[in-house]
């Protein structure tokens, strides 16, 4: 249904579905968070989850590289396919899956190690360089993705933690994008960075859309229309309306979004 | 305006001060049409120059809501049904602003048309033609405040009645100056006057047209009725309607 989506020239690009979810369900304990969410999220698109707080958007990123795995109350219902594998099959590893599926969180954290030991984790733990060279390789290809490259190429064994905000999350970007992921889920990645720092992540959103599916929680609804095709609104746990970010933010069809991107409904 | 309000309530007051702004410039452009037809029919110069020196008013209110609907597009980032509050109003501005110089035209022309021998019945009819754009005027501005768009495409509709009025004043215009060259100049004074209020329910149109896309997101897709004929028709050609008349 949701198969399309519109550039910003206004020509319709048809994406293959990556995510395919139908009647999502979460629950925390007894809470019901997230209530029959069904969603198709396309691959090579920026798809940006906006809501008040609480309304169940990072739950559902959440669900999609099953993070909430390490929530012991938490329990989910229905399917997610990831290019048609159920993500919640039994056979399926969560650290695999997570390789596959990166995330960029809020605040950035890297790990108390080198620059390069941050970006080189992952793939060291997952096997994917058998030399020191095909490693400094692969650690430049993503430290240069994440744009960071020409600030760290002199320093790379300076410590993570001692970049700037800005400069911290990128690093973060970089080590989720090391993996060579197929899908970036970014909870909130700009919220905590000063305005060009943000610009600088939002232009780097752009570009990974040429590779991956990006899939961005955020608060800030001016930032989602700028750097999304699609948007989906969700409102106390359900999925109010999906569609190409251009008609949410000018003509949305439920009451409900209009409310809130119009700063009616908090 | 039954937007529901503003978390920030400065925000609603913004919005509300604009829209105040287009229904001054509405109630000054509405008196304009009025006046200047009235003082076309009574002769009255004073009242002519009234409209000619009220223009001034109407264009600074324009520029007043247009910068503040530059203002709050740089500080509010409007979306949705408030963005199209702005984009509205910026539209209608100017279609009222362009109403309020066609009056001040007419006005001109008054001035020039009392110093020569009257066209029976032009004036009358002229004023009747102008208080029916000035109603279409008024439908429109009610529908915007009220959000109405049957209003709206009523409004829209009214317009060929306009037009068939042109097109009779038109005629009747061509009869004179056939009849007696010496009326070919406040009979070309009067058809432009004709010309002007029916140019008016074209912008009239158009506002009607922003309040159907402020109310529905979507500007008017069906073609509108046309029935100014006077452009393309050879009927209308003096000459040309010996056997019909």
């Amino acid at each position: 249904m949701y198969d399309t989506s519109k550039t910003a020239d206004g020509a319709t690009e048809q994406m293959a579905t990556k995510f395919h979810c139908a009647d999502v369900q979460v629950f925390y304990g007894a809470t019901h968070a997230i209530k029959d969410v069904n969603v198709d999220i396309q691959d090579k698109t920026v798809t940006a989850f906006i809501g008040p707080s609480g309304c169940g958007k990072s739950t559902f990123l959440r669900c999609l590289n099953r993070m909430n795995d390490t929530i012991d109350v938490a329990r989910v219902e229905g399917t997610i396919l990831l290019d048609g594998e159920d993500v919640y099959d039994a056979r399926v590893d969560p650290v695999q899956l997570r390789a596959k599926v990166g995330m960029v969180f809020q605040k950035p954290n890297p790990f108390p190690k080198s620059i390069y030991e941050n970006v080189a984790y992952g793939p060291k733990i997952h096997g994917m360089a058998r030399t020191k060279g095909d490693l400094d390789e692969l650690v430049e290809r993503a430290l240069r993705r994440a744009a960071l490259w020409d600030e760290v190429k002199d320093r790379l064994d300076a410590t993570g933690t001692g970049l700037s905000g800005g400069q911290q999350q990128r690093l973060c970007i970089a080590r989720a994008v090391a993996t060579e992921p197929e899908v970036l889920l970014m909870d909130e990645p700009a919220s905590a960075l000063d305005p060009i720092a943000t610009s600088q992540i939002e232009e780097l959103i752009d570009e990974l859309r040429q590779n991956y599916a990006v899939v961005i929680v955020t608060h800030s609804m001016q930032q989602a229309a700028r750097v999304s095709q699609k948007t989906a609104f969700f409102h106390l746990g359900n999925l109010v309306e999906y569609d190409d970010t251009s008609k949410i933010f000018t003509n949305p069809e439920d009451p409900r979004t209009e409310s809130y991107i119009t700063g009616r409904i908090g | 305006m039954q937007e529901s309000p503003h978390i920030s309530s400065v925000y609603d007051r913004d919005l509300e001060a604009i829209q105040a702004s287009i229904m001054k410039m509405g109630g000054l452009v509405e008196a304009a049409i009025l006046k200047a037809a009235k003082s076309l029919e009574t002769r009255d110069e004073a009242l002519a120059e009234e409209v000619r020196q009220g223009d001034l008013a109407i264009d600074t209110l324009e520029e007043q809501v247009n910068d503040e609907a530059a203002r709050v597009i740089a500080l509010r980032a409007p979306t949705a049904v408030d963005l199209r509050v702005v984009l509205s109003v910026m539209k209608i501005a100017a279609n009222l602003e362009r109403i309020g110089d066609l009056s001040k035209n007419m006005a001109k022309r008054t001035g020039v048309l009392i110093q020569m021998q009257t066209i029976p019945g032009a004036p009358a009819a002229l004023r009747r033609m102008a208080r029916e754009v000035e109603l279409m005027l008024k439908d429109a501005l009610d529908a915007y405040i009220q959000r109405d768009e049957d209003l709206a495409h009523d409004v829209i509709n009214r317009d060929a009645d306009l037009d068939q009025m042109y097109n009779a004043i038109f005629r009747e215009f061509l009869t004179f100056m056939m009849e007696d060259p010496r009326n070919i100049t406040a009979c070309m004074h009067l058809h432009f006057i004709a010309k002007n209020i029916e140019r008016m329910g074209d912008h009239v149109t158009s506002i009607a047209e922003q309040v159907i896309f402020l109310v529905s997101g979507e500007a008017p897709r069906e073609r509108r009725p046309k029935a100014d004929k006077t452009s393309y028709d050879p009927d209308l050609a003096p000459g040309a309607d010996e056997a019909g008349d």
